[in-house]
């Protein structure tokens, strides 16, 4: 973090904003992706993510800050400075591939490269290799409409990366394979970003992908970053309740922090029914004593006890009790709250027993609301 | 800090840093070019026909002076309130006849086991691509009352007094208009009835309706707006007829109001301003129809209808089948078989007097019609051939070229100038051909292109791009706009973009959309009748001409001549473009 000063990132947006009509579909956005890195935007849909991402590839003007890409601006507001899509050396891979039906396979992929008036042998070399790279290398002259989904998938991949551009762009690339494939996807995708070495810009509002693919994650809402770090500390450490319950699954309670205890740690108590609980946790940043908060504990950090633990004492009835295998999916009933739990198999909970709900205080986060 | 990899491409395009120059793009020239020459073609003309509209002619015909006395005449005058109340009359005539008849064969075919519904449904749509002109023609030789082809045989063979049919009258105006604009209505309806999901009915009659009641509380509601929107099309059509009413009306005392814009454009007591006043009356009319139908009516007709190819639910008929064939047949034999088998069969003749005379027979009028290099042709018919060709050629390529630019803006560029594209191309659906002729007329009178065929270009283009453009569209919003923007994100221009991927994905909506156009331009009759001059007659003209000053034999050897050339387009349309690309 403090050496971001003395190398600037390679790609870096500016406190970009872009208005549709009266909506602020970008609000003030600032963010920036080292060189050959993985960043994701993850937010619900409308958001903002496409917005951006077409706001970096120059299809649309904006309303406010900088684009800069190396040395080169691509929009910059202030300066009035626009450079058009066909110059900034982006590859792009859309929703919907955008393979184009009137040319095969190799035509796609050679596009890029007759564009750039590089001859005919290399570009045949290259439209070869890179299609071997995503391995559509017996399909170079089928027509586009007689791929699958999978492959038209991995023809536009080819297409954006032919040209070795400066960045990569993926909107939701995804979204429309079935989950089998779209399992299998994401991690070819991410092997053959490793191997090109692409700086990247990934859109997406599955937060597993996100989590999976990338070297960071930027978490969206409402045109706002709301949360940006690696996967595992957007996952162990939500600065706020939204990005926490965006994030995986989260129980969420609410209630105040009664006591710093010592640095990062303190109590956090909570109304049930008539009585209060306290629960000790660690602290989420900016929370003094006395802040209203959310308490978040992932499911597998929840454990269900049959034996009384004493204090703080969390007893609670089985609802459901779902089995997955590896683990036992639950739902155990406390007061007004529903608490979701991850058992082991080998605790063989029933619905309807009553149990004893044992936190770790080392993973229970108190965040802002 | 550029490493090689990143450095080595994009050979040849500039490194620099572009100025922010979003005013001056390939993209926004062509656009704000193109929005420019489309206000100034269709704005100038209606805004030069309402000034001219307040100019009053005195008596002697030089001078005028500003005035109300044009709209006075409208009502004052002893022809024209006539000719309003016929106008009306007759669209509304014509409006039901075509609703009736369009309704009742779409629903035939596309929802009933009517025998033969494949192999009729072409020629159900032939009319639709005829002129309603010739059609008049036609059937002005089959039942006038002492020369038509079925009064001389229910004269001879039933030995009936006087006549049996009489068309010379307002009802054969109805009856001709209706009949050849019968497909639009067809055409509006029969797609809702195919394309409907049939679960909508199936839901219906599981909980317990019944066929007929299914049909009453979903079917009919649901292809409404299909048939308002053709309802509301025939009857602006009907309005903005010239021909048939010429043919049929005028010469037996039933004036419209585009028969008397024809007489005050042309001839000896013309009076452009009078003319424009009644174009002003008529295109009010016709706008603010087409205003509802474009607002309110077409919108919800896409609402309800999806778009998946279904199956749609078939009614059987039983032993009513033969009855709904009968009704097509019959469709079929009063539009297309004996108006075509009349013309030809009083084309073979010198003169025609309502007799077939085998021993008469002759080629001389198709001679003296076409045969262009002979000193005894008619010029006004061997010209009105040339210049119909190069016109119909020309305009259908530069109204393509214009549609493709068009529907381009107005689905790719967001924002002020493609929302003022979009208003711009409906605009001259609401003004009938005689009424934006008018507007060119008095806009160009004074100009160089007046007296050439250019102001007939100016004309039709005007008149008909939005069609073009509808059909581009239609096709344009079936393609991802992503599949344009990978271009510009695989390095190439606007333009590069354009002719590489835009263009040839476009191409089928393109291809079809010239020939409706060229088929179109090359049966035009309205706009063609105010704008041409002696040596720039077209075809329909020509067909006008020798109605007029020569004889129904000669007539009818163009009209044949013209019918064949359509019927061939229509035959190449259908392979080229499907059956339900006439739609939009
Ligand atoms: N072309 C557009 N015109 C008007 N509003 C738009 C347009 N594109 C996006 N928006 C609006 O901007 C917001 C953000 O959209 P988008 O960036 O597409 O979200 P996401 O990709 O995260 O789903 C949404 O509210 C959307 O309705
Ligand atoms: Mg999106």
């Amino acid at each position: 973090m403090e050496n971001e000063k003395a190398t600037p990132p390679y790609l870096e947006v500016n406190g970009l904003v872009k208005w549709f009509g009266a909506d602020r579909a970008v609000d003030n956005i600032s963010f920036g992706v080292e060189r050959g890195k993985f960043l994701t935007l993850l937010g619900p849909s409308g958001c903002g993510k496409t917005t951006t991402l077409m706001s970096i590839a120059g299809l649309h003007g904006i309303d406010g800050g900088d684009i800069r890409v190396g040395d080169v601006t691509y929009t910059s507001f202030s300066k009035k400075l626009f450079l058009p899509p066909e110059k900034r050396d982006i590859g792009m891979v859309f929703q919907s591939y955008a393979i184009w039906p009137h040319m095969t396979v190799a035509q796609n992929v050679a596009y890029p490269l007759e564009i750039r008036k590089i001859d005919r042998a290399e570009i045949d070399s290259r439209v070869a290799d890179v299609l071997r790279l995503v391995g559509l290398g017996d399909m170079a002259d089928k027509l586009a409409t007689q791929l699958s989904g999978g492959q038209q998938q991995r023809a536009a991949l080819a297409r954006a990366i032919v040209s070795r551009p400066r960045l990569l762009l993926f909107d939701e690339p995804l979204s429309n394979l079935d989950l089998k494939l779209r399992e299998q996807m994401r991690v070819e995708l991410k092997r053959i970003q490793n191997e090109v070495g692409i700086t990247s810009v990934y859109v997406t509002h599955d937060q597993s992908e996100a989590l999976v693919m990338s070297d960071e994650i930027i978490v969206m809402s409402k045109g706002r970053i709301e949360q940006k770090g690696g996967p595992h500390e957007i996952y162990a450490h939500p600065v706020n309740r939204y990005v926490s319950n965006f994030i995986g699954v989260a129980n969420l309670l609410e209630g105040h922090v009664i006591r710093v205890t010592s640095p990062g740690h303190g109590e956090f108590e909570v109304n049930h029914g008539n009585e209060r609980v306290i629960l000790p946790c660690c602290l989420g940043e900016g929370l003094k004593e006395g802040a209203a908060a959310v308490l978040s504990v992932r499911p597998e950090n929840v454990e269900a006890r049959r034996k009384d633990p004493g204090t703080p004492r969390l007893e609670g009835e089985v609802l459901e009790a779902i089995f997955l295998g590896n683990c036992v999916d639950c739902r155990v009933r406390w007061g007004a709250f529903e608490w979701k739990v991850l058992a082991h198999p080998r605790d063989r909970l029933r619905p309807g027993e009553r149990v004893f709900l044992h936190l770790d205080p080392d993973h229970s986060l108190a965040v802002q609301p | 800090m550029r490493t090689e990899a990143a450095a080595v491409t994009l050979a040849g395009a500039p490194r620099s840093i572009g100025r922010w120059r979003s005013l001056f793009t390939q993209e926004s020239i062509a656009t704000i070019a193109v929005s420019l020459i489309v206000a100034a073609a269709v704005l100038l003309p209606l805004a030069t026909l309402v000034v001219s509209s307040f100019r009053v002619l005195d008596d002697l015909g030089f001078s005028t002076t500003w005035g109300l006395d044009n709209y006075r005449l409208l009502f004052t005058d002893h022809v024209i309130p006539g000719a309003f109340v016929n106008t009306l009359l007759i669209s509304t005539g014509s409006m039901v006849l075509a609703t009736v008849l369009g309704v009742s064969l779409a629903w035939i075919n596309a929802r009933t086991n009517c025998p033969w519904r494949e192999k009729l449904e072409p020629f159900n749509l032939i009319p639709f691509f005829l002129s309603p002109f010739v059609g008049a023609i036609a059937w002005h030789n089959l039942a006038a009352p002492k020369t038509g082809l079925i009064n001389a045989l229910a004269r001879n063979t039933l030995g009936i007094e006087g006549h049996l049919l009489n068309v010379d009258n307002i009802y054969g105006v109805i009856w001709v208009t209706g009949i050849f604009f019968t497909p639009l209505v067809y055409l509006f309806v029969v797609g809702s009835l195919r394309r409907m999901d049939p679960s909508l009915e199936d839901s219906a009659r599981t909980t317990g309706a019944g066929l007929l009641r299914t049909t009453l509380t979903v079917t009919l509601p649901l292809v409404a707006p299909g048939i308002l929107s053709g309802a509301i099309i025939v009857f602006v059509t009907s309005a903005g007829e010239f021909g048939v009413p010429f043919k049929l009306g005028a010469p037996y005392g039933v004036e419209t109001l585009t028969t008397q814009i024809f007489t005050k454009a042309v001839g000896d007591d013309a009076n452009y301003y009078l003319g424009a006043s009644m174009s002003m009356a008529l295109g009010a009319i016709t706008a603010f129809f087409i205003f509802v139908q474009q607002r309110y009516i077409a919108p919800r007709s896409f609402t309800t209808v999806t778009g998946k190819g279904f199956r749609p639910n078939v009614v059987d008929l039983g032993r009513w089948k033969w009855l709904a064939l009968g009704l097509n047949l019959a469709f079929i034999l009063v539009a297309v078989v004996l108006p075509i088998f009349c013309l030809v069969v009083v084309s073979l003749h010198p003169v025609w007097e309502g007799e077939i005379i085998l021993s008469d027979i002759t080629f001389r009028n198709y001679v003296k019609t076409l045969a262009f290099w002979r000193t005894d042709s008619i010029s006004a018919a061997t010209n009105g051939i040339f210049n119909s060709f190069i016109l119909s050629f020309a305009g259908a390529s530069i109204a393509m070229v214009l549609s493709l630019v068009v529907s381009y803006m107005i689905h790719r560029t967001k924002g002020f100038g493609s929302r003022m594209l979009d208003l711009l191309c409906v605009i001259p659906i609401g003004f009938p051909g005689i009424v934006l002729a008018m507007g060119v007329l008095v806009t160009y009178i004074k100009t160089p292109i007046y007296a050439t065929l250019w102001i007939l270009l100016l004309g039709y283009i005007t008149r008909f791009f939005p069609y073009g453009q509808r059909n581009i569209s239609s096709v344009m919003l079936a393609i991802s706009e992503e599949l344009d923007q990978s271009s510009r994100m695989a390095g190439a221009s606007w333009i590069t973009t354009l002719r590489r991927i835009t263009i040839p994905l476009l191409k089928p909506g393109i291809f079809a959309g010239w020939l409706l156009l060229f088929i179109i331009f090359l049966r035009e009759l309205s706009i063609s009748i105010i704008l041409y001059t002696s040596g720039t007659e077209t075809l329909s003209v020509g067909v006008y001409y020798l109605a007029n000053f020569e004889n129904e034999s000669l007539t009818s050897a163009l009209s044949v001549a013209q019918t064949v050339v359509l019927l061939a387009c229509i035959v190449i349309f259908r392979r080229m473009a499907g059956r339900e690309a006439l739609t939009a």
